[in-house]
């Protein structure tokens, strides 16, 4: 048993497990609540990757920042943190409203025409060429080693700044009273207007949370992988969807561990199996597969009793 | 002027009550169409009027003059491809339109088919079989195909069907990507889909020994393929199987307690859209002399989505109707100038239309023209070089928009900032009302102009034709989620 | 049941007439345009050049600068003659979006309908390349590759006489890097990776052959071109390994996995790109970086001119396109001599080119099949952050 070959790819799947929970975070919360599938939703997260790209060059580049490398680094995630929350209000608010009573296709179709336009939006404004964190130039490629377990620091600042969001989250809806809004809006929309809940309002501080939490993850990859471009959210945005229905759609916790599973998963069938790099979508998507037509709702969903 | 529909009960005793056990809104239908007036009602009128084969007569025979005033080249650019995008169209209309099932990964089936026919009818193997025997092969072959991936529909709700057939699209484009490394245990190593190389070289169609070779041909085949679907799907749809399929997309519980078989309906749709994509991608895997991987894959598949959204869902014509949306004005947009006038040309129309009455308009369109005239000439005073540009498309229009439009030298930082005020100027119009939002257009429009003169315009085989698609889509589902022939249908939840 | 019988009857009378009135008529080819090879053009001052590039699309980086090159062509020719100038006529391919070869297809009907086009430059992908060729070939028209290196293009004979190309073929590049590495770099253990795209797993089947028909253990692995985190797969790279082979087309994507590499500790293994990676983004990864590549020449006073008004930069993945549309451009000015040309015409000139001295390093004469006659790559190594030749 290779134990360093195993250790390496652990790290690397949890990794990118927390850029997809976070990912994940963001659709299990609109799907609880609305019951759509934001598909617009990895391009947030592009467009967050993006932000952060740009707020690093504002604050003078990866190579000589004009300010110190950390405050650079939290000026992103907060750039990023913000402008992709208030973008995802904005999407919500233009996009989906008017379709709260439509059939259950039209707003489908109207999210996978705001993804068409910020993504094409990005090719537009920021050009096809790809552009680099070079993250090892700004917070060094400094590798902690224990034996053979190598991580440097961008996989640690990403699963430690995951977890802490994570955590905000959980606080936020289970002891905030907006929150405690949020939970009664996905339990039964009309019930929670008819109880002096603003649906409205709620709903869009769930794009909000949602939204920047995608955002945060696109900085995160940006910062751990390298490289940001305008197609980058349509493959992130299908395998957080697929670990979000993993872990249980309109389950929080669910999406967490969902994106700990595909990332671990990804990871574990690129590094064991035969041709793993090359169909590693497969084997993602066969999972889902497996887990659906075992547990139907998800690992953590609750099995949905339809009354009629 | 009934459309199949039958009569209902009429009220015994009391008039002025409402009905117990009728839906007065759904009822009252057939009046709510009548009341259609102007050119809109006429026309809508008269389409009813027309039976089934006068409809589909409408369609094709002024389409099977099209060779005799198209070029070629255009011929095939316009007709052949909008008539491809129409039979995918159907199918999909099939799974989607009919059954209401959410299939994402319908775009492999129409790869199957290509595939298939590259298999039995190309140089790949050696065999060379005629069209009247291969196509039958591929789309039964591909038919069945649909009904094993539609098997797990049966467990499956909405979304997660969705996500299942997107993972069967995509193990579809890798599978065939990489098909020419397996080997078989008892075959050995076999080529069996060319990789990521395609399979090239597949045989031009051939019917009972007589080969399809020129685009004129090729239209014509086409055009029959399609009057054929077409007319097959009209009688699925008048049949107890299309009426079933209809209860099924509108209330799944209510058709099943109706003794509705609802699992046998969704696989049958399944293998009916299959069978229709795989019979059009053996056609157009002829038509472009070989199968790519890359050429099944999403992004194709969503062009299939636009066409039948935009046309609306559950309706043939409509299907047609996007296509040749859908295809003909990106083509259209080839050229600059012509995008240069479409783009004016549209402004122009929905102001004409909905700016009214007609003195209100006018006054618009003044107050718009001085506002950039006004615009222009103080930033040419102060800022010279915000107007030292000349436009790049236009043609006749160069003349005027040269003193019209601010034209930056350096258009990329000014023009990128632009971009994102336009998008927020856009959302706040359509916010306000009256007077208010006539005011606020004026400096959206002229901003759109600058916009597009000095970025949009430069992308418009690219990102421009995909973002108005976008925009097409959201704006397209804001105000008619049914598309532009589709019924309305309202959503009991 | 009647009505299905009558619509029957109907569909195959159409069908019928259809197929009578497209015989008569006598129109071009299969699936075909519209000019046609023997239609004399006349040639006036300005000539038309046909551009096939994906201008859009995921490949729009690498395919504007195809572009650029071409309109420097036609920039420096139109300045320096009086008498003619050229014109670009560019359509996009779009290789690698959305609608697959779709885009390619209709581009090369545009050109080849088009009644002023002599001769075409493009397209860049070994894919389009077979896709467009019926079309291309129905009109008439010859058409200059300054990339597609697929091995086949100019072997399986279907496009003998039409298809030229101003690169190397893959069997001529995969031939200098497994020599390089067998014989230079004397290495035992080698991970090859390819992109999944048709140009990367060509290259990488035909070095993985010839490294293990001399011994070398190889191990294939593949990526897509949309991913970005190599991290499992470099887990998976064991640390023996000498050379990761990664035959890819974008440069950053080379980039980003170079300094995965590093920080997953294994900066000591070397890397070698293909010619789609040749760029400095590439070496700046580090000095253990080596690249295959048409032996450009910086020095040559084309790459000069053109590095000074495109702001330093050299954009050598679109130099031979440059060399292409010379090579067209050239062949349209010896046939319109007398002032009319067919396309035919053209197309023999094509293949009679002689230009001695190209920025390719390379004197341009074609074999039989569309291949340079002498095409060789060198291997590069990164040497303070660009490529310098070392075999």
């Amino acid at each position: 048993m290779n134990w360093s070959l195993f250790f390496d790819l652990t790290v690397s799947g949890l990794t990118l497990g927390s850029v997809y929970a976070l990912i994940a975070l963001g659709y299990s919360m609109v799907y609880g609540i609305l019951k759509l599938l934001n598909f617009a939703h990895g391009d947030v997260y592009m467009i967050g990757a993006f932000i952060g790209w740009y707020a690093l060059h504002a604050l003078g580049g990866p190579v000589s920042p004009s300010v110190s490398a950390w405050i650079a680094v939290a000026a992103m995630f907060v750039a990023a943190l913000i402008g992709c929350g208030l973008l995802g209000v904005v999407i919500e608010r233009f996009a989906y409203r008017p379709l709260r009573n439509a059939p259950r296709i039209a707003p489908l179709i109207s999210a996978l025409g705001v993804s068409f336009f910020l993504q094409n939006s990005a090719l537009l404004l920021f050009g096809a060429a790809f552009r680099n964190y070079q993250s090892y130039d700004l917070i060094g490629s400094r590798t902690f080693s224990f034996g053979n377990l190598y991580f440097g620091t961008p996989q640690i600042l990403t699963v430690s700044g995951a977890l802490v969001l994570m955590v905000v989250l959980t606080v936020i809806v289970a002891r905030t009273t907006v929150g405690k809004a949020m939970r009664a809006t996905s339990y039964d929309r009309e019930a929670a207007a008819m109880m002096g809940i603003d649906v409205d309002r709620v709903i869009s501080v769930t794009f909000f949370l949602g939204s920047a939490l995608a955002g945060a993850a696109g900085v995160m990859f940006g910062l751990v992988f390298g490289q940001v471009y305008h197609y980058m959210g349509f493959i992130a945005g299908l395998k957080g969807f697929t670990a979000a229905v993993i872990g249980g759609i309109g389950s929080i916790p669910g999406a967490m561990l969902g994106g700990l599973i595909v990332g671990l998963g990804e990871s574990y069938s690129t590094g064991y199996l035969p041709q793993g790099s090359t169909f590693q979508n497969l084997y993602v998507f066969a999972l889902l597969i497996a887990v659906i037509l075992v547990r139907p709702s998800g690992l953590l969903g609750k099995a949905a009793i339809k009354k009629v | 002027m009934t459309l199949g529909g039958s009569d209902l009960p009429s009220p015994a005793d009391r008039p002025d009550e409402p009905r117990v056990g009728v839906d007065d809104w759904v009822a009252s239908h057939e009046s709510r169409e009548e009341r259609k007036r102007g050119l809109v009602g006429v026309a809508a009128r008269m389409w009813a009027l027309l039976p089934p084969v006068g409809r589909l007569g409408v369609f094709v025979i002024p389409a099977g003059f099209l060779p005799l005033v198209m070029s070629q080249s255009n011929l095939a650019r316009y007709a052949i491809y909008t008539l491809v995008f129409a039979l995918m169209g159907l199918g999909l209309n099939v799974v989607v339109g009919y059954a209401g099932l959410l299939d994402l990964g319908y775009i492999a089936f129409v790869g199957f088919g290509a595939y298939g026919y590259g298999i039995l009818a190309s140089s790949q193997f050696g065999r060379h079989w005629q069209a009247e025997l291969a196509i039958p092969v591929v789309a039964l072959f591909t038919a069945f195909i649909g009904l094993l991936v539609g098997l797990p529909s049966r467990r499956l709700v909405g979304d997660y069907l969705a996500i299942v057939t997107l993972f069967f699209g995509q193990a579809f484009v890798l599978f065939v990507n990489n098909a020419n490394r397996i080997s078989f245990p008892h075959f050995g190593h076999v080529d069996l889909t060319g990789g990521s190389n395609g399979l090239a070289n597949i045989d031009p169609l051939n019917f009972f020994g007589y080969k399809v070779h020129t685009t004129t041909q090729y239209f014509y085949v086409l055009l029959a393929a399609f009057a054929l679907v077409a007319a097959a799907l009209y009688f699925a749809n008048e049949s107890r199987t299309g009426r079933a399929w209809r209860a099924l997309r509108e209330d799944p519980l209510a058709a099943e307690v109706m003794t509705v078989p609802v699992n046998r309906l969704k696989l049958l749709a399944f293998a009916f859209g299959a069978g229709i994509a795989g019979f059009t991608g053996a056609i157009y895997g002829s038509v472009q002399t070989g199968a790519f991987p890359g050429d099944y894959d999403i992004g194709l598949l969503i062009t299939i989505y636009a066409v039948v959204i935009l046309g609306g869902t559950g309706s043939i014509a409509g299907v047609a109707l996007g296509a040749i949306v859908i295809n003909c004005v990106p083509e259209l947009l080839r050229s600059q100038q012509n995008a240069s006038w479409l783009f004016y040309g549209l402004i122009l129309i929905v102001i004409l239309m909905r700016v009214r009455p007609w003195h209100r308009c006018l006054a618009f369109l003044a107050g718009l023209l001085a506002f950039g005239f006004a615009v222009h000439a103080l930033a040419a005073a102060s800022w010279p070089r915000l107007t030292a540009a000349h436009p790049r498309g236009g043609g006749s229009l160069k003349g005027p928009l040269e003193h019209w439009v601010l034209l930056p030298s350096h258009p990329v930082k000014i023009a990128d900032f632009a971009y994102v005020v336009l998008i927020a100027a856009i959302l706040l119009v359509t916010r306000l009302d009256g007077w208010r939002r006539l005011l606020a257009l004026v400096p959206t429009l002229y901003l759109a102009a600058m916009v597009w003169e000095n970025l949009l315009i430069q992308q418009t085989a690219g990102a421009t034709r995909l973002i108005l698609l976008g925009a097409l889509l959201v704006g397209l589902m804001n105000a008619r989620p049914q598309g532009l022939l589709g019924t309305p249908r309202v959503e009991i939840v | 049941m009647k009505k299905l019988i009558a619509l029957a009857l109907v569909a195959s009378a159409l069908v019928a007439t259809a197929l009578t009135v497209g015989t008569t008529r006598g129109q071009s080819a299969v699936r075909a345009g519209n000019g046609s090879a023997t239609t004399l053009i006349s040639c006036g001052k300005t000539r038309t050049i046909g551009l096939l590039a994906p201008i859009t699309g995921p490949a729009a980086s690498i395919g504007i600068l195809q572009v650029k090159w071409a309109d420097f062509y036609v920039r420096t020719y139109n300045a320096s003659h009086k008498k003619t100038k050229f014109k670009l006529m560019k359509a996009d391919t779009q290789l690698g979006g959305a609608n697959g070869n779709a885009e390619a297809l209709k581009s090369a009907q545009a050109i080849s309908g088009s009644s002023k086009v002599l001769g075409v430059v493009g397209p860049a992908g070994s894919n389009e390349v077979k896709g467009t060729t019926a079309v291309l070939k129905g009109g008439g028209l010859a058409w200059v590759s300054g990339s597609a290196t697929n091995t086949t293009l100019t072997t399986d004979g279907t496009r003998t006489g039409y298809f030229f190309r101003t690169v190397p073929p893959d069997s001529a590049q995969s031939k200098n890097v497994s020599h390089y590495i067998i014989s230079t770099l004397k290495l035992k253990r080698v991970y090859i990776i390819d992109d999944q795209e048709a140009y990367s797993t060509g290259l990488a089947d035909e070095v993985e052959q010839q490294l293990k028909a001399a011994g070398v253990t190889t191990t294939r692995d593949g990526v897509s071109q949309q991913q970005s985190d190599f991290s499992s797969l470099i887990a998976k790279i064991p640390r023996d390994t000498q050379l990761v082979y990664l035959p890819w087309q974008l440069p950053p994507k080379g980039q980003a996995f170079g300094q995965q590499m590093k920080t997953a500790g294994r900066a000591s293994i070397k890397l070698m790109g293909s010619d789609g990676l040749f760029d400095p983004a590439f070496a700046s990864v580090g000095s253990n970086v080596y690249d295959s590549f048409f032996p450009v020449q910086p020095a040559d006073s084309a790459i000069k001119a053109y590095k000074k008004t495109h702001g330093g930069q050299g954009d050598y993945f679109g130099a031979p396109s440059y060399v292409a549309a010379q090579v067209v451009g050239g062949a349209i000015d010896r046939s319109c001599k007398n002032g009319k040309a067919t396309r035919a015409e053209v197309r023999g000139q094509i293949r009679k080119t002689n230009l001695k001295k190209t920025l390719l390093g390379l004197p341009v004469r074609f074999t039989a099949g569309g291949d340079l006659r002498s095409g060789s790559f060198g291997i590069y190594q990164s040497k303070n952050g660009d490529f310098a030749r070392v075999g």
